[in-house]
């Protein structure tokens, strides 16, 4: 075929029509950072974990940080403190002896954004529709009432001892809504609220709250922006505007680096590695990587083997999994996080002792078993794979004679396993429902996580003793201690081995003053200064 | 389904051309209508009910740790999205309420379903017409060009590139994409439809940039068109190098006909002989091939969406998945079947413009 004219004239015009398409915007530039420079306009990026706004109904890692700062609670946290709860809309409280009854006085003065007061009946309205409407977070209320004896002061009265109410009230779930507002958006505490109520899609417009920042715009899947709320009790806030981006975590670190975003949330410690420009806020996280030998004989007479348990327990090389989680991650020397009252020391928790572990084994009698450890082969937290933190843990078992199967699973078929207790070895995780170490009585045997590890109430008098003590116990010292002797008991004994805490790292640009990691929250947008 | 021939594409022939033809055209689009039904509604049974095979639980999936522990958020729930009904209870419900255009709340975003499409596929669809209409004219041109030079050095670089094009993995080209084009060299702005401060314009059709332009938003405009080039470039990439291969395989089969070889012997320019008696048989098959790429590009944009936090339907279908939203899975299901049968639709209707021999029947 000869050349023609009109042939390379044809190929020109291919070739150029892509050429333009590039070049048309490459000429262009960069677009400018937003805001970075004026500090006006805050971008924080994030993988969302987002459904909704509406804090009666709210639970996900993302709706919690964008919450924080739209409502305010009774109680909070500053910074990346989370062992004692502050004032925030309550200046003070009082909790009685037998921890039932909890007694908060409110700060006077405080309007919402749209200028109405807040009330203690505004606060009752709050708690009892989270209660009431049956949804995610209504648990935190579970068993508790919310009275106003007047207009500055609220109590919470539980049916039974509750140490860890002042913690519960920080959670942005409990974030305190404009009543008038919402009833007139169809919303309602009643009983009924859980088929009455029906205010979530205005409150994904517009926040009714008074924090340090009102809703703009909201989206589950790209964006949500907000304004700074220019009345604000607590003073003005740092940035006119902040945009939250739903953006994967690869992506997160280019575009921090590039000055497109000012903080990135979801980096993990390998991608954090080498960055340079950049402030890392370094601390672990709280959620704790475990793992469950099922106490059940009839689930299976290998794991409910004491001196197996013992096994496994000694047979994890934990440094090698600190080593695998990256900088910042920690070993969970106990089964409550680091961050918490009653956590445990670094050194106090269970050591890697391979000869120990195989005297145990060889006690057991079980010879040289096999088991099937179950986990959630598609999820990561913290940018940890169970998947591969399953393999770690199946190497170094059989370096003591545990031939340990892999069964990894979708989330979902996997957690239907693990919540009806019915497997044999369990690779899960555990996120703080609030930061109280009550939160970890859950673990106890017959509570709702032991009873998925086969540990049902009796198997182990003494511990469940030193549990009941602790749930009803109000001083902070008396807490810390219980809970530590309950940790260390576990330590020796029982179906759970605590593995690691991985790193929960914030990277922001310098220009971001006072980023600090929280537990909670991840980051408190409204600290920033 | 359409295939690459019109024949089996069930859109050849009529008699006349003339006397029936309006009414052949009725008959075939309603045929096609009723047809288009049917499909929908089976579509929806087998989404239905592979969706309830899947092992999980739509509760465990949506609900937390401690949620799940109590029964009366368990209870409400099942109660909100419908799942105290018995299976089939539950589908001949969903298929009611979508004959009355509800298809339910999502169990993800808590909005309607249908409100969710409204604003979500717009955004693919902006980026699936950049894409397509870049494919086609990089493609073709390609193709034509790769078919006019047949094993000569052009021919042989353009099918190493578009070999390359089919080839590379989307989700590692838009890495690179966006590490070279837009972190290293800062050519082309990184994720999301605008800047992070740019308010979305005027809400018309929901594609940035027509409703930029009929409003007259210039800056808008500007930065819609440039935040769509870096992933519809990507997303172009498969298609510009499918479209290229086609159109040449297409051309040189063309080419190979008598009425080619007469043409030249008339002495028509070569030009002439490519474009009018060689483009535009070929183009039948090009067509075909593009509709389905179409298709393709509006259901298969999920690994794009998610590296340029392009908040489209593809990143909504992922959510949807994962976290075992039922009626989200079943609305996108529709929207995709539906995108199908109707890009096959007008593919086929296509047919008869291109080549006036091929009629409905």
């Amino acid at each position: 075929m000869r050349l023609s004219r009109w042939a390379a004239a044809g190929a020109v015009a291919a070739l150029a029509a892509g050429v333009a398409a590039c070049g048309s915007s490459g000429s262009s530039g960069t677009s400018a950072a937003s805001g970075s420079a004026s500090g006006g306009t805050l971008v924080v990026e994030t993988s969302f974990v987002l459904k909704t706004l509406d804090p009666g109904r709210m639970f996900e890692t993302t709706g919690l940080m964008i919450d924080r700062v739209l409502y305010d609670t009774l109680l909070t946290y500053k910074g990346s403190n989370v062992s004692k709860p502050v004032p925030d809309l309550a200046t003070s409280f009082t909790a009685s002896a037998d921890a039932k009854t909890f007694t908060f006085t409110l700060r006077k003065g405080v309007k919402f954004a749209n200028g109405d007061p807040v009330t203690a009946s505004d606060v009752v309205f709050s708690l009892m529709r989270t209660k009431n409407i049956d949804g995610n977070p209504s648990f935190l209320m579970a068993g508790i009432t919310a009275t106003a004896p007047n207009s500055g002061t609220v109590v919470l009265t539980s049916a039974t001892p509750n140490t860890a109410i002042p913690a519960i009230v920080t959670n942005p779930a409990l974030g305190i809504v404009d009543a008038k507002a919402v009833t007139a958006d169809g919303g309602t505490d009643s009983a009924k609220a859980a088929s009455a109520d029906k205010a979530e899609a205005k409150l994904n417009a517009v926040s009714e709250g008074s924090g340090p920042y009102t809703l703009t715009s909201f989206s589950t899947t790209s964006q949500v922006v907000l304004t700074a709320n220019p009345d604000y009790w607590g003073g003005k806030p740092k940035y006119s505007e902040i945009v939250i981006r739903n953006v994967e975590p690869s992506v997160q670190k280019l575009d921090v680096l590039r000055g497109e975003s000012q903080i990135a949330v979801d980096l993990s410690p390998t991608q954090a590695a080498g960055m340079s420009g950049v402030q890392i806020v370094n601390g672990a996280s709280p959620n704790l990587f475990f793992v469950l030998s099922n106490d059940s004989k009839k689930v299976s007479t290998v794991t409910s083997n004491p001196d197996f348990q013992t096994a496994v327990r000694d047979g994890i090389n934990y440094p090698s999994l600190v080593q695998l989680a990256g900088t910042g991650s920690v070993q969970a020397a106990g089964i409550i996080p680091t961050m918490f009252l009653g956590s445990l020391s670094a050194g106090q928790g269970a050591s890697y002792n391979p000869a120990k572990a195989k005297a145990a084994l060889a006690a057991s009698g079980l010879g040289h078993p096999t088991v099937t450890m179950s986990y959630p082969s598609d999820l990561a937290v913290n940018g940890i794979s169970f998947g591969d933190l399953a393999a770690r843990v199946q190497q170094e078992l059989a370096q003591v004679g545990i031939t340990v199967k892999l069964q990894g699973q979708s989330v979902e078929v996997a957690l239907a396993g693990y919540r009806a207790g019915t497997e044999e070895m369990g690779l899960w995780y555990w996120g703080p429902d609030y930061p109280d170490p009550s939160d970890y009585l859950n673990f106890m045997p017959g509570e709702l996580v032991g009873l998925r590890a086969g540990w049902v109430k009796g198997s182990d008098p003494t511990l469940e003793a030193l549990a009941a003590k602790a749930a009803v116990t109000t001083q902070d010292a008396a807490r810390k201690a219980l809970y530590q002797q309950i940790q260390e008991s576990m330590n020796t004994s029982g179906p759970f081995v605590p593995l690691i805490q991985p790193a929960q790292l914030l990277v922001g640009a310098s220009s971001v003053k006072n980023l600090q990691s929280n537990a909670l929250w991840l980051v408190n947008l409204g600290e920033l200064g | 389904m359409t295939s690459a021939s019109p024949a089996a594409a069930g859109a050849p022939r009529s008699r006349t051309r003339s006397g029936g033809g309006r009414h052949d055209l009725r008959r075939f689009l309603l045929r096609r209508l009723g047809t288009g039904v049917v499909l929908l509604i089976g579509i929806t049974l087998v989404a239905f009910v592979v969706t309830h095979l899947v092992p999980g639980d739509p509760v465990a999936a949506n609900l937390g740790q401690s949620a799940i522990g109590d029964p009366a958020a368990v209870a409400a729930f099942r109660h909100q999205y419908g799942l105290d009904q018995p299976v089939p209870v539950q589908y001949l419900r969903y298929l009611w309420d979508v004959l009355q255009g509800n298809l339910g709340i999502s169990e993800q975003s808590h909005r309607p379903v249908l409100a969710d499409l409204e604003e979500y596929v717009p955004a693919t669809v902006e980026l699936a017409l950049f894409a397509i209409v870049t494919s086609l004219v990089i493609g073709v041109g390609l193709g034509i060009v790769a078919a006019a030079f047949r094993d000569r050095w052009p021919d042989q670089v353009i099918r190493v590139v578009s070999l390359g094009g089919v080839s590379m993995p989307v989700f590692y080209l838009a890495l690179l994409a966006f590490y070279l084009l837009f972190f290293r060299l800062g050519w082309l702005p990184g994720g999301g439809r605008l800047d992070p401060t740019q308010v979305a314009p005027t809400h018309l059709t929901g594609l940035y940039t027509v409703d930029a332009l009929v409003h007259g938003q210039w800056e808008l405009l500007w930065s819609a068109i440039r935040h769509l080039v870096l992933p519809g470039l990507v997303l172009a990439v498969y298609t510009i190098g499918m479209l290229t291969r086609f159109t040449r395989a297409s051309m040189l089969e063309i080419m190979g006909n008598d009425y080619v070889r007469a043409a030249r012997l008339k002495g028509l320019p070569e030009h002439v002989v490519i474009l009018r008696h060689v483009l535009r048989p070929a183009l039948i098959s090009v067509i075909t091939v593009a509709g389905l790429a179409f298709a393709n590009l509006l259901s298969g944009t999920v690994l794009v969406e998610n590296i340029f936090a392009w908040p489209g339907v593809g990143q909504y279908a992922y959510h949807s998945a994962v976290n075992l939203d039922l009626p989200a899975i079943m609305g996108v299901s529709l929207f995709i079947a539906l995108v199908y049968i109707v890009l096959n639709l007008v593919v086929d209707l296509l047919y008869g413009v291109i080549d006036p021999r091929i009629r409905l029947s």
